[in-house]
């Protein structure tokens, strides 16, 4: 779909979803019941959510990975277990089928999924395999008849249980001529062998499903293989950043709606005879909030245009990922702080909001793995950067940009140099130099963004950002620590704990 | 015969602990991503602890262009040449 026609779809869709979330979506509800009512998840389907990312073809809207996170945006402005719900459908459920499937399995499964009768989940998450999903325990052999049986278990399913169809990741060592090798399979609910656990209780996204998968010599056909057999992890590398980028998009919407409601009780809650907003501390607050919310956009936007660039795809929806789960937390923490004891009530909604937003740092990466795989990256791989075209009212900000991203060169080129390939060891190190390029990829997406928007207000969010941006850089390029005192102090936590 | 095990048993030994395949079936042809399923950042991760383990100077973009078992022999050996003199 062309990407105007494609905004006007979007704009039709968000207009019907905002009357049918008046009616129908209830977050307080949804929190408290631990579930999305199933007239919701009708009304969506009833809408095309659940068919935005699939093709035409197979009776979808054939989004753009740009269409899907203003979408995501959309619903979690309204609810993040509904946003989350559809996301997961969109992103890790679909999207390695919509990649890699044969055309008999897209044919078979898409036009169901597309119209939302059939909902998908996407298991990777094992007990002895989270951020390391090189450790993953769940196998898939070949039988003498050339089906696969499936064994293993998966935990931390979402939509686990409301899914029809699962994304499984799978070593499947000899499948495909690798010695050691993983493979993505489609599995079924109905699959004897397989069974979803219950539904886990949890800090937020209550609404959401999350359940573990048990698989018991679960048998499947081999054409139910996505993709190529034993290539499961450069799959999964796209299918990851589709997630990525679209989990990210969730953090937009919710930390836009956080920013809204702060801005509207500062302008009207008075203490000391005066309004919130005329305190300096509190309107810095509130600018560094919408700084952060616009440069959590931009990185999202930015990472969407990369759709088509694997490598730049897959790095900039880490950076994406990070930047905006952590400033979704960030937000929403400020938003709290800003309502004072009302911000702490359930009924003020922020409660839910900061509740929900805390997984996204956990899930589909934990960040701290995620920054310090994103500094080896950037270590090894030194990738070009694009140049900032600008206007002389934006020089400023693209100044400051281009400075924090010499920063960023500077410190990467001194480690390299200084550490040769034993840099990879130091993961202190790599940690601070992925989050350092995750500021330079947030700051050069803020400047263009503002550029291309062309308005004041986006012109002064994007320089605010950037000094953000800058102020946060410095600390990252000094050394860290001598691990000398955490050795010791972490020996003595860790004395007589291993059990 | 060596008290030390060979340059090759000491690599094999490591790619086999990053790739979980039994050192009996690495193949020093092996290629690290297709036949032993290590990803970029494990490959740079074994060369890496091959510098540290041998005190090896290497550069990073030495370390990029290994992609068989072989080949991580050859740069080791190399490395080890050239450091004895």
């Amino acid at each position: 779909m062309h990407r105007t026609e494609e905004r006007e779809t979007l704009a039709s869709l968000c207009e019907s979803l905002a009357r049918f979330a008046r009616a129908e979506i209830d977050p307080l509800r949804i929190d408290r019941e631990g579930r999305i009512p199933p007239a919701v998840l009708a009304g969506l389907a009833e809408l095309g959510f659940f068919g935005l990312s699939i093709p035409e073809r197979w009776g979808g809207a054939g989004f753009s990975l740009r269409g899907v996170c203003d979408a995501v945006t959309a619903l979690a402005r309204l609810d993040r277990s509904v946003a989350t719900t559809v996301g997961l459908h969109l992103g890790l459920g679909t999207r390695g089928l919509v990649a890699f499937g044969s055309e008999a399995l897209r044919a078979a499964y898409l036009p169901e999924l597309a119209a939302g009768r059939k909902l998908a989940a996407f298991a990777a998450t094992e007990s002895g395999a989270g951020s390391d999903l090189a450790a993953i325990a769940t196998r898939a052999a070949e039988l003498l008849d050339g089906r696969l049986r499936v064994d293993g278990g998966k935990i931390y399913v979402t939509n686990g249980g409301l899914a029809q169809v699962f994304t499984v990741v799978a070593a499947t060592p000899g499948l495909g001529g690798a010695r050691r090798g993983h493979s993505l399979l489609l599995l079924e609910r109905g699959d004897p062998g397989l069974s979803a656990l219950g539904e886990e209780g949890k800090l937020g996204l209550r609404g959401s499903s999350t359940t573990s998968l048990h698989l018991d010599g679960v048998e499947i056909p081999r054409a139910r293989l996505i993709g190529e057999a034993s290539r499961g992890m450069e799959h999964l590398a796209h299918v990851l950043a589709w997630g990525r980028t679209a989990m990210a998009a969730g953090c937009v919407g919710a930390a836009q709606v956080a920013l809204e409601a702060s801005s509207k009780h500062a302008a009207n809650r008075r203490q000391f005879g005066r309004t919130l907003a005329s305190f300096e501390v509190v309107r810095e607050q509130l600018a560094d909030m919408a700084a952060l919310a616009f440069a959590m956009e931009a990185l999202v936007h930015e990472t969407c245009a990369a759709e088509d660039q694997p490598l730049l795809l897959a790095s900039l929806s880490t950076a994406a990922k990070v930047f905006c789960s952590e400033g979704d937390w960030e937000i929403c923490d400020l938003a709290v702080q800003l309502h004072g004891g009302a911000g702490f009530l359930e009924p003020s909604g922020l409660p839910l909001l900061l509740r929900d937003a805390r997984i996204t740092r956990i899930f589909e990466g934990a960040n701290d793995v995620l920054l310090a795989a994103h500094g080896t990256w950037l270590a090894a791989a030194v990738p070009a950067r694009r140049a900032l075209v600008l206007s002389p009212r934006l020089s400023g900000a693209a100044l400051a940009a281009d400075r924090l991203h010499a920063t960023f060169a500077q410190r990467r080129d001194q480690l390299r140099a200084r550490l040769g390939v034993r840099l990879l060891l130091q993961q202190r190190l790599l940690h601070r130099l992925g989050r350092l390029g995750v500021l330079s990829a947030a700051a050069d997406a803020a400047v263009s963004s503002a550029e291309s928007k062309g308005d004041a207000q986006s012109r002064h969010l994007a320089i605010h950002f950037v000094a953000l941006a800058e102020a946060r850089a410095a600390p990252l390029c000094t050394d860290p620590a001598p691990l000398d005192s955490i050795d010791a102090i972490t020996s003595a936590l860790l004395a007589g704990q291993a059990s | 015969m060596t008290l030390t095990p060979s340059l090759e048993t000491r690599i094999i030994h490591m790619i086999s602990q990053l790739s979980a395949v039994r050192p009996a079936e690495i193949g020093m042809q092996d290629r690290l991503r297709e036949d032993l399923g290590l990803d970029s950042v494990c490959s740079m991760e074994l060369i890496s602890m091959l510098a540290e383990e041998l005190d090896l100077d290497v550069a990073l973009e030495e370390a990029m262009a290994v992609t068989t078992v072989s080949g991580a022999v050859e740069m080791a050996r190399r490395h080890v040449l050239a450091k004895a003199g």
